[in-house]
């Protein structure tokens, strides 16, 4: 797949601000935990060699407390741990201050089992891969469509849940361009390991220039095969599901097709996107995706090429 | 509550009216949490006259299973019959009065799935009642073996641990009864 | 007690009790002994349950996109696999070695309330077969172990799965909540003369709470089932977003039960440990006050925190951040106990009997699984990281490396006291090595899983990835490893019933009442209690003390009694 020059995908590798904050505050607490481990496995493992018994030990001294020492082992992890909250709240507010009136930029829903992303100030919506610019001050609204979603690129920092009746916020501001993975990050039902997240952090104007692509309603098809494909479309149960602009499909139960043929995947980061895959895909999706939404259509395999190749040819 | 000496049955009893406590505490929690949509139905539906008074009686029942239990100590056996037999009966028109406003409103198609509001209300009272059923039904056991014979009648221990149950259903009643009835005077 | 028995026929081999002969006196058994042992057995068998479906887990996760399960299959394991070892494997082994040891631990004949032991072992036994009867009755439930809503409402599961989850689970719990309430009305009211609350060995004292904690969370347990079964069953709208309902109040009444029932699984192997530490040390608990002092804030703070199971649901500040420092607060009464047991082996003269180096190993790796709690404390790590492989690292940490690890010390410790013979040693050492390292090598590989991304209840992950596929493999490794030790103490435990040497009524040479009658008990415990001064009344019989016991301030080594 295309994204194999995708970023690693680990908390450490940082794209955003707020994923560095997470980073940095990370490592102090790698630092304290470090010190207690150490600390008890070190006195655990000197305790026992050196007190080990050996054959003709006395019974040792029964010492039953010392009040001194024991307020100090509570008082000093209280006091580290305090550090820890006080840290804590400040990271909290730095990556997730109030959003007051501020309207989202992108508005994500999680679906079983595919991601719809709707950027409300142009009215682009597109499924499974988004674009944003870099260096940008993004608000991110979180949705669930059906049941509880979570949605996680690791590398932008932290995930936020998509619950039905409860939008969310997530602020996110990429300082890093690529491509970065993610994925639904709370169990929603047969396919919540395959519902992948495709994110492209570009420069400002290579964003526009996307958004733009987008939002271009495509041309009619103009070769048999493609006026083939979208006669089916239209007539099968497609439809049902699925939008693509400028055509009588408007249904957004399943995700928009329009611009499907600048996609790097098809079902969310399961295949490659290209016209042999998508085929496959459109004749069995089950085959790729058991248990997913878009069931097997009763297509012939010139049925399925066909609008395959009227859905890469959209541009 | 849990001073030395106390007998076990009795410490036990107590321990378990604690732990339903929680129980119902979660269901009216849950009442509260939806009232801002239930409340305006709540107030148009339901009858806190009538159903105060059939509260009268579940409370008052609380008193004469009191007298009762005073008069088992005294070995003043018919009057502990007689207290026994109207918390029974007091019980029991509480519950006849939950019968029949469920009856009114189900007939009114006021039902436990219609609505939020039909989903708390019935779910929370109507485990209430199940609770006061099973009150009922230990006291009316308590009642036979005090009339079945010499061999056969209630421990003290077991009459008092009977009571403190039936307390606790009538204590749950007063934060039922406030909270889904009387919330409309307050607001 | 001093109430003049039979003078019983005594047997020095649990098979060999006359009153225990026969599977009738076993099924209508009240004797907290008998049922003891039920309840272990059964957590036992579900153990090995558990662990196939966790070991087929961790096959078809051993390399990226096997088809070796289908996803529903799999998420029907994963369901299964937690499901189970919470309440059909954690809940019967604490109330198993709890209704056995308590009576014994404070001089009583039985518990409070015999019959009603009784019910709450028979009341778990159908339950949990209830609950797998849902593979024959048309499929698992498959929406986790804690069925969040929306996906377990009928809408997204009209299968029957979810509905044997809840009331298999709604039976159990009021197993619980009865054994529960048997438990505390035992430690309260049946104490011998002499043992107060301060003087009960700290496992007593730790059931206590345990019992305490079971009685007030299991409710929330029972309601929160209550109302998914009335919205799947009678289209009530408690949860139905689109009624006005929400999904987020099932969360909070979960968890409210969920954390402290972590705790109720806890709380009884802190106990564990702490009555072998001592023993093995040869040198009283340190700073017992502490610890019961700790056990007592624990309880308390158990009911405080369930909000960090939801840091990622939107919450408002304010509500996040008191649960965050609650959540780092609680960690506090916690390392008392860390560091008390490193106190108490301090200056100690330590025997490394197997059930000692389970001990050992519980500090280190619970205080491992305890480090990344803290983790998930700190709410930004907690957004990173919730959901991924790093929760299920720290929850395997606390629950194996702690809880098991526990749990098999006490049983290398107590397996003499029940059965009457002695576990072998050289087996026991040989499977906790096994054990050690099959244990940290399939788990610890789970925190860098989380670090790279991976989230839970995935039943498969994408090619590409390369860290995933070379971990989850060392990981399935591992897993097999530590199996193969299980199956080594699996054998012990047989074969020492068979062949095991006699044990005696005090092989540890310990102070606790269980160590003053005959090995196993008979069926009435005690001919005859020591009287009791203070918490070790076998160790004041051996040594000079005052009327307070050892309580008197340090004893001097080698004061024993002429």
């Amino acid at each position: 797949m295309d994204i194999t020059n995708a970023e690693i995908t680990n908390v450490f590798n940082f794209a955003t601000t707020q994923a560095k904050a997470i980073v940095d505050l990370a490592y102090i607490h790698i630092g304290i935990c470090l010190l207690f481990l150490v600390t008890v496995v070190g006195l655990t493992a000197y305790a026992v060699l050196k007190f080990r018994h050996r054959e003709g030990d006395p019974e040792p001294e029964q010492h039953e407390g010392n009040l001194k020492l024991e307020i100090i082992w509570t008082v000093i992890p209280t006091l580290i741990f305090a550090y820890l909250g006080v840290l804590t709240g400040l990271v909290m507010y730095q990556v997730n201050p109030p959003v007051r009136s501020r309207q989202p930029d992108l508005i994500v829903t999680g679906h079983q089992f595919w991601w719809e992303y709707k950027y409300p100030k142009t009215g682009l919506v597109t499924a499974n891969e988004f674009f944003i610019p870099v260096n940008a001050d993004l608000l991110f609204e979180i949705r669930g469509a059906d049941v509880i979603h979570s949605f996680w690129v690791p590398c932008f920092g932290q995930k936020m849940d998509g619950i039905p009746g409860h939008p969310n916020k997530l602020f996110l501001k990429p300082i890093k361009k690529g491509i970065f993975l993610g994925q639904c990050a709370e169990y929603c039902g047969d396919q919540h390991g395959l519902m992948r997240i495709i994110a492209n952090v570009v420069e400002p104007k290579d964003f526009e220039k996307w958004q733009q692509s987008q939002l271009k309603v495509p041309a009619a098809p103009n070769d048999e095969a493609a006026k083939h494909g979208q006669e089916l479309f239209m007539s099968r149960t497609c439809v049902q599901c699925h939008a693509i602009a400028g055509t009588a499909a408007t249904a957004r139960v399943a995700p928009d097709l329009t611009h499907l043929a600048d996609r790097k995947s098809i079902g969310a980061g399961v295949i490659a996107n290209n016209l042999e895959n998508l085929s496959q895909w459109i004749k069995d999706p089950q085959k790729f995706k058991p248990g997913c939404y878009m069931p097997k259509m009763m297509l012939t395999e010139r049925e399925a090429h066909d609008i395959a190749y009227y859905l890469e040819n959209l541009k | 509550m849990k001073k030395k000496g106390m007998d076990n049955v009795i410490m036990g009893m107590l321990v378990f009216v604690a732990s339903e406590s929680i129980f119902f505490l979660l269901l009216v929690l849950a009442y509260v949490n939806f009232h801002k949509v239930t409340g305006a139905q709540a107030a148009t539906l339901l009858e806190p006259v009538k159903t105060g008074i059939f509260s009268i009686a579940l409370f008052a029942s609380s008193f004469t299973i009191w007298l009762a239990e005073k008069a088992h100590e005294k070995q003043a056996i018919a009057q502990f019959k007689m207290w026994l037999f109207s918390t029974i009966a007091l019980g029991t028109i509480f519950i006849a009065g939950q019968a029949e406003e469920y009856y009114r409103l189900i007939m009114d198609k006021i039902t436990i799935d219609r609505d939020l509001f039909g989903t708390t209300f019935f779910t929370l009272t109507g485990f209430h009642g199940l609770h006061v059923i099973i009150g009922l039904l230990m006291l009316t056991l308590i009642l036979g073996l005090s009339l079945w014979g010499r061999k056969h009648e209630p421990s003290e221990v077991g009459l008092q641990s009977v009571a403190i149950y039936w307390h606790f259903v009538d204590a749950v009643w007063v934060v039922v009864f406030s909270v889904v009835y009387l919330w409309r005077y307050v607001a | 007690m001093t109430d003049s028995l039979h003078h019983h026929k005594v047997s020095n081999w649990l098979a060999e009790v006359p009153e225990y002969q026969g599977l009738w006196s076993w099924i209508t058994s009240i004797d907290h002994k008998q049922i003891g042992i039920m309840y272990i057995l059964s957590g036992i068998f579900f153990f090995v349950i558990a662990v196939g479906l966790g070991l087929t887990m961790k096959l078809q996760l051993c390399v990226p996109m096997n088809h070796m399960l289908t996803q529903s299959t799999y998420n029907q394991i994963f369901t299964m696999h937690g499901t189970t070892m919470v309440f059909l494997v954690g809940m019967p082994l604490i109330f198993g070695t709890g209704v056995y040891l308590t009576p014994l631990m404070i001089g009583a004949r039985d518990m409070a309330f015999p019959r009603l032991n009784a019910f709450g072992f028979w009341v778990f036994l159908f339950g949990a077969i209830f609950l797998y009867f849902s593979f024959l009755g048309g499929g698992a439930p498959s929406g986790g172990w804690f069925s969040y809503v929306p996906l377990t409402s009928k809408a997204y599961s009209s299968g029957t799965g979810i509905d044997y989850w809840a009331l298999s689970l709604f039976v159990t719990g009021i197993g619980s909540v009865a054994t529960g309430v048997n438990l505390i009305v035992t430690i309260l009211g049946l104490r011998a003369p002499g043992m107060t609350l301060q003087r009960v060995p700290l496992f007593v004292w730790m059931m206590l709470f345990t019992a305490i904690l079971t009685v007030l969370a299991l409710p929330a347990l029972n309601a929160v089932i209550v109302m998914l079964e009335f919205d799947r069953f009678m289209s009530t709208h408690f949860f139905e977003t689109a009624s006005g309902g929400s999904a987020l109040l099932y969360q909070n009444y979960f968890w409210f039960f969920g954390h402290s029932e972590v705790y109720i699984l806890i709380l009884p192997a802190f106990g564990w440990v702490t009555e072998t530490i001592p023993v093995f040390s040869r040198k009283a608990l340190y700073g017992a006050g502490f610890v019961s002092a700790s056990t007592v804030a624990i309880g308390f703070l158990s009911f405080g925190v369930w909000i960090h199971h939801m840091f990622t649901t939107g919450l408002s500040f304010a509500v996040l951040y008191i649960f965050s420092l609650s959540s780092l607060i609680i960690a506090v009464p916690t390392g008392i106990k860390v560091w008390t047991w490193i106190a108490t082996m301090w200056g100690g003269t330590i025997k490394l009997t197997t059930s000692m180096l389970y001990s050992i190993a519980f500090i280190i790796q619970f205080t491992i699984g305890g480090l990344g709690g803290i983790t998930f404390a700190v709410i930004p790590l907690d957004w990173q990281l919730t959901d991924s492989y790093f929760v299920v690292a720290h929850l395997h940490y606390v629950l194996v490396g702690g809880f098991l690890f526990a749990f098999i010390s006490g049983v290398y410790y107590w397996y003499p006291k029940v059965t009457g013979r002695m576990l072998s040693e050289t087996l026991g050492k040989i499977h906790f090595w096994i054990m050690v390292v099959g244990f940290n090598g399939t788990f610890f590989v789970m925190h860098f899983l989380g670090l790279y991304g991976m989230p839970r209840r995935v039943w498969t992950y994408p090619h590409g990835m390369p860290v995933l596929a070379s971990l989850n493999m060392i990981s399935c490794i591992f897993a097999f490893v530590l199996a193969a030790s299980i199956l080594i103490f699996a054998f012990n435990l047989v074969y020492s019933f068979l062949k095991g040497k006699i044990a005696g009524d005090n092989p540890w040479e310990a102070w606790t009442l269980e160590w003053a009658t005959t090995s196993p008990p008979h069926p009435e415990n005690f001919e005859r209690l020591p009287p009791v001064h203070s918490r070790r009344p076998l160790w004041d019989l051996t040594h000079d003390v005052g009327e307070n016991g050892s309580e008197s301030g340090d004893m001097k080594a080698g004061e024993q009694k002429a």
